[in-house]
C-alpha cells in the first residue's frame, strides 16, 4: 500500500472572474521510505501540491489518501489530528517559536497530539541526531539558520510521522549549509525510513532525491527516478 | 510560561496594556472601597432603623419628652420594649463642612437595649456598660483609635474645644470597653449609661430652664422595639398605633428611614458602577488592541501550530489564556495598589476619624473577577480570529 496516494487531485482558485488551475488532475503514489523532490517553475503547482498532501488545503476535486485513509472528507479537527500524527513539516523560514527554547520547539507538536509519552526523551534523542544535543535550552534567535532548520527537522519527526513535507527547506541557507541539511534529511530517510517529499527550486537538492516529479501548469510533466553516481 | 515569555518579548507594549488594566482596576478598587465604606455605614443605618422605631417630640417642638411616655408606649400592642436615649456631640464646636462619615457622638442608653436591636455591638476588649455604675464609657473602635484610648484609660467627655467658653463643663470617664468594628455608626460612638446621660443632658439645657428641669424625668427620644425579627410593615404598624394612641409624641415609620438610607446607597453603587465602566473602557480596549496586534504579528506561529495538529479550540484557549493573564496581572497589580493606597489614606485619616475606605472580600472578588473577565472578554475576538485563520495564508504571511 502506498504511503501517499493522490487521485485526480485538482485545485482551482478564483481570482476575480478568472479561474486559476493551480493543480489539474494529478494522480500519484508515493511509497513508504521514498525521498521525492517536486520541481517546477513558479506557479507550476508545487506548493499547492504540498499543501494538499499536508491537508492544509482542501482540493476542488480528487482525493488524498494518507496511509490508506481518505483525508478528503474529514472534518477540520480530524484533518488536524491526522496532520499531527502522520505528517511533519519543514518550512523555508524554519517557523520556530521565538518564545520557546530549542527543546520546547521540538516538543511543540506533542502539545496538540495524544502521544506525549516520553516526549522529552524523544525530543532530546532527535536533537542529538541532528547534532544539537548541547543546545536544548538555546532560543531560536541564538542559532544560525542551518541550526534552526535542524531544530525544525527534529520537530517534524517528533511524532514519528509517515511523511515529512519540506517547502524549500534549504531556501534560506547558504550552499554549504544546504548540503549539510540535505545530507541530514537523506540520512534520516535511510535510518528512520521516513518518507520525504521536498518542494524546491534548487536542482542541486532535487537531484539528490530518489525520485523527481516535475510539474508544469498544474500537471505532472515527468515523474522519474534519479540516477545517483555510485 | 510561554505566555509570559510572549508578553516579555514585547515589554513596552505589554507593560502599557497591563498599565491600562492597572489604572482601571485601581480606580475600581479605590472607588469601590469608598462605596463599600458608605454602603456599610448606610447598611448599619438600615439594620438599626429597620429593627426599631424612633419616637421623639412632635414636629416643631423641642426634643424633650417626659420619661413617663415610655410606660405609655409599652402599653401599645406589639411593643416589647422601649428605652430612653440621649445623644451629644463628642467634640462640640467641631466644624465639619463635608462629612464622609458619622461624627463622634456620646450616646447614652440602657445597656439592655443591645439585646433587642438587630445591630448588635460586641466588645473587643473589656466589658459592656452596666446601668448602675457611673462614670464609665465604652468606646467604638474608631473613636478609641482617634483618641488612642485602651481599657483602663480615662477620657474627658465632651472633648473640650480649643476656644471653650469659661462655663464649659465636661466629665472624666473611665474606658471599660472597646467595641469590635462594625463599619457603621457605633464605631464613632462613646456609650455611657442613662444616669450619666441625664447628667450631661442637664448641662446642655439652656441656663434659663436648666434648674427647673428634672432630667431624670425627661428624655431626648425613645427607641421602641417589637418582637425580634419583626418586619418593616409590622414595625410601621406599631409606629402608626403609637401615633394614634400616645399623645404628645411622634413615632417615625421605620420604612421611611430605611428608604432614605437605601436611596443614599444607590448613589454609591452608581459610583462603583461608573468606576467599573471606566475600567472596562480603558483596560478592555487596550487588551483588545494588544491581542489583535499580537495575533497579527504571530500569523506564522498560528499557521505552524495548525500545521502541527492544533485544533481551533487549542488556539482559542491559548489566546484567551494570554488575554486572561494580561487581565489577571493588571488586575492583581491594580488591586494591590488600590488596597495599598486606601490603607495608607485610612491610616492617615485615623487620627481625625476620617477612614473612608473599606476593602471587603466582595470588593476583592469583584475587582479581580472583573479584571479576569475583562481580559477574557477582550481576548475573545482576537482569539477567535487566530483560531480561524487559514493555515496556508498564515504560514506564508511575511511579518
Amino acid at each position: 500500500m502506498a504511503n501517499i496516494e493522490l487521485v485526480e487531485l485538482t485545485k482551482h482558485y478564483r481570482q476575480g472572474r478568472t479561474v486559476v488551475r493551480a493543480l489539474d488532475g494529478v494522480s500519484l503514489e508515493i511509497g513508504a521510505g521514498e525521498f521525492v523532490s517536486v520541481v517546477g517553475r513558479s506557479g507550476s503547482g508545487k506548493t499547492t501540491l504540498l499543501d494538499l498532501i499536508g491537508l492544509l488545503l482542501r482540493p476542488t476535486a480528487g482525493r488524498v489518501l494518507i496511509g490508506g485513509e481518505d483525508a478528503t472528507r474529514l472534518r477540520d479537527n480530524q484533518r488536524a489530528d491526522l496532520r499531527g500524527q502522520r505528517i511533519g513539516f519543514i518550512f523555508q523560514e524554519y517557523n520556530l517559536l521565538p518564545a520557546l527554547n530549542v527543546l520546547e520547539n521540538v516538543m511543540l507538536p506533542l502539545r496538540y497530539t495524544r502521544s506525549k509519552v516520553n516526549g522529552r526523551r524523544r525530543a532530546q534523542e532527535l536533537l542529538d541526531e541532528v547534532g544539537l544535543g548541547d543546545r536544548l535550552k538555546s532560543r531560536p534567535g541564538e542559532l544560525s539558520g542551518g541550526q534552526q532548520q535542524r531544530v525544525a527537522i527534529a520537530r517534524a519527526l517528533i511524532n514519528d510521522p509517515s511523511v515529512v513535507l519540506g517547502d524549500e527547506p534549504t531556501g534560506a541557507v547558504d550552499t554549504e549549509t544546504s548540503q549539510e541539511l540535505v545530507g541530514l534529511m537523506r540520512w534520516l530517510n535511510r535510518e528512520r525510513k521516513v518518507t520525504f517529499v521536498i518542494v524546491t527550486h534548487d536542482l542541486d537538492l532535487a537531484v539528490q532525491a530518489n525520485r523527481m516529479i516535475r510539474l508544469k501548469d498544474g500537471r505532472v510533466l515527468t515523474d522519474e527516478p534519479v540516477e545517483h553516481a555510485a | 510560561m510561554e505566555i509570559l515569555r510572549n508578553l516579555a518579548r514585547r515589554k513596552l507594549r505589554s507593560s502599557l496594556t497591563i498599565l491600562g488594566i492597572v489604572i482601571g482596576i485601581f480606580a475600581l478598587t479605590t472607588m469601590g472601597a469608598m462605596a463599600e465604606h458608605f454602603n456599610a455605614l448606610l447598611g448599619g443605618g438600615v439594620t438599626y432603623f429597620g429593627s426599631s422605631i424612633q419616637v421623639g417630640a412632635p414636629d416643631g417642638q423641642a426634643a424633650i419628652l417626659p420619661i413617663s411616655k415610655i410606660a405609655e408606649i409599652e402599653q401599645v400592642p406589639g411593643v416589647v420594649a422601649a428605652f430612653p436615649g440621649y445623644t451629644f456631640p463628642a467634640k462640640p464646636g467641631d466644624v465639619t463642612t463635608v462629612s464622609f462619615g458619622i461624627p463622634d457622638e456620646i450616646v447614652a442608653g440602657d445597656p439592655a437595649e443591645n439585646n433587642h436591636g438587630a445591630l448588635k455591638t460586641t466588645v473587643a476588649q473589656g466589658r459592656q456598660l452596666t446601668s448602675t455604675q457611673r462614670g464609665e464609657v465604652v468606646l467604638g473602635s474608631s473613636i478609641a483609635n482617634e483618641f488612642k484610648k485602651k481599657v483602663g484609660d480615662r477620657i474627658d467627655l465632651p472633648v473640650r474645644p480649643k476656644d471653650a467658653q469659661p462655663g464649659f463643663v465636661n466629665h472624666t470617664f473611665t474606658v471599660i470597653g472597646i467595641l469590635n468594628p462594625t463599619q457603621t455608626a457605633p464605631d464613632s460612638f462613646a456609650y455611657i449609661n442613662v444616669a450619666d446621660g441625664q447628667m450631661l443632658f442637664k448641662e446642655v439645657l439652656p441656663i434659663a430652664i436648666r434648674n427647673s428641669v428634672d432630667t431624670s424625668q425627661v428624655t431626648e427620644g425613645i427607641t421602641v422595639y417589637g418582637q425580634p425579627g419583626a418586619s418593616l410593615a409590622e414595625l410601621d404598624a406599631i409606629a402608626n398605633r403609637i401615633n394614634s394612641q400616645v399623645a404628645g409624641v411622634k413615632a417615625t415609620r421605620p420604612s421611611e428611614l430605611v428608604n432614605s438610607f437605601k436611596a443614599g446607597g444607590a448613589i454609591f453603587t452608581a459610583i462603583t458602577t461608573a468606576a467599573a465602566v471606566l475600567a472596562l473602557v480603558i483596560g478592555g480596549l487596550s487588551v483588545v488592541n494588544t491581542m489583535i496586534m499580537s495575533v497579527t504579528e504571530r500569523f506564522r506561529e498560528i499557521g505552524l501550530k495548525k500545521a502541527v495538529g492544533a485544533h481551533t479550540g487549542h488556539l482559542l484557549r491559548e489566546y484567551l489564556a494570554e488575554a486572561t493573564l494580561i487581565g489577571l496581572l493588571g488586575g492583581g497589580i491594580g488591586y494591590l495598589l488600590g488596597v495599598g493606597l486606601t490603607n495608607l489614606l485610612n491610616l492617615a485619616g485615623r487620627a481625625s476619624n476620617f477612614e473612608i475606605f473599606l476593602v471587603t472580600p466582595t470588593l476583592t472578588v469583584i475587582a479581580l473577577g472583573f479584571a479576569v473577565a475583562l481580559g477574557a472578554l477582550a481576548g475573545v475576538i482576537p482569539a477567535f480570529r487566530a483560531a480561524h485563520l487559514d493555515p496556508v495564508i498564515a504560514l506564508r504571511t511575511t511579518n
